[in-house]
């Protein structure tokens, strides 16, 4: 057995999850929620996300819009479908019932 | 004294050594073939090199202009090696057979008149694409046929949207870095065979 990958494969059963859960919130562009998964130290490296994002965008989860930036190029927001809003709650809820469970065992 | 390459990357313009540019070029190589079976590959590229781009612009200042080797190396360790990023097992199989450096055709949007089918063949071949654009004009003149050839390539040849596709439109530019490259090569097969 291997620790870090153990860690690394909970890390990315969650984030999916997380991703969902950052946007439920406000719409964002990518490096918004890139701030968010670091400070929760939920992500390690970046390029993680992108693949994420699309596969999100292709499953109809997410949409996206691009909005003009001072900074420099016009930046993709992402934002929650209808769908996704679902697919959110239907998470929220598992993760609740994984939460419960796990403590469960362990204060057994 | 150091060579630059002028690069664009996710938008923005940068100046950057031509060491940083291979390997830079490397790695958003490697990131393509390793996406290269996932839909919308092109999309997560672009997404990636994007963010790239806004990490390199932190690196500048009024007295550093030029992206450095460090500065590649660092934003290539924040986004993470293929392997890393993916979460798919092992190497894909277009990973295993693709060799480095390949060369491929595609429409070059950025120099493109109709669809920019004759621009990605001159880019191919090294030519200037209006010798390409003459020929199918008098083919299309001659019976329409041009015009059939033009509009089967535009479905069947890929639009040239990431760096790392138009690095591959146009092959390896030949340049110092390549040679050194390959002289190294050529030096480390003489030695293995006499066993040094």
């Amino acid at each position: 057995m291997d620790l870090e990958n153990t860690k690394a494969q909970m890390r990315k059963g969650i984030l999916e999850y997380c991703i969902l859960s950052v946007l439920s919130k406000n719409s964002c562009y990518a490096s918004d929620i890139i701030k968010e998964l670091k400070e929760a130290k939920v992500i390690v490296v970046e390029g993680t996300l992108y693949p994420l994002l699309t596969r999100q965008k292709n499953a109809g989860l997410l949409s996206y819009r691009w909005e003009e930036s001072q900074q420099g190029p016009p930046r993709k927001y992402y934002e929650l479908t209808t769908e996704g809003k679902e697919y959110l709650a239907d998470l929220d809820n598992s993760w609740e019932e994984l939460v419960e469970s796990v403590n469960l065992i362990r204060t057994r | 004294m150091k060579i630059t390459v002028s690069i664009n990357l996710g938008g923005y313009s940068f100046d950057i050594d031509e060491d940083a540019y291979s390997e830079l070029k490397r790695y958003l190589k490697n990131l393509d073939l390793h996406f290269a079976g996932e839909e919308s590959s092109s999309e997560i590229l672009s997404d990636i090199e994007a963010r790239m781009a806004e990490i390199l612009r932190t690196k500048l200042t009024g007295y550093k202009q030029v992206i450095t080797i460090a500065d590649v190396t660092e934003v290539i360790s924040i986004m993470g090696n293929p392997e890393d990023i993916s979460d798919n097992e092992g190497p894909t199989r277009k990973e295993k057979f693709s060799k480095p450096g390949a060369h491929r055709m595609y429409r070059d949007p950025d120099k493109r008149i109709i669809g920019g089918v004759c621009s990605g063949m001159g880019a191919y071949w090294d030519i200037e694409p209006w010798i390409i654009r003459v020929i199918f004009f008098a083919l299309a003149m001659g019976g329409g046929l041009g015009i059939l050839i033009y509009l089967i390539l535009y479905v069947v040849l890929p639009e040239a949207k990431t760096t790392a596709q138009k690095i591959e439109m146009k092959g390896d530019p030949v340049n110092i870095h390549n040679i050194k490259d390959s002289v190294k090569k050529e030096f480390d097969t003489v030695r293995k065979n006499m066993k040094l």
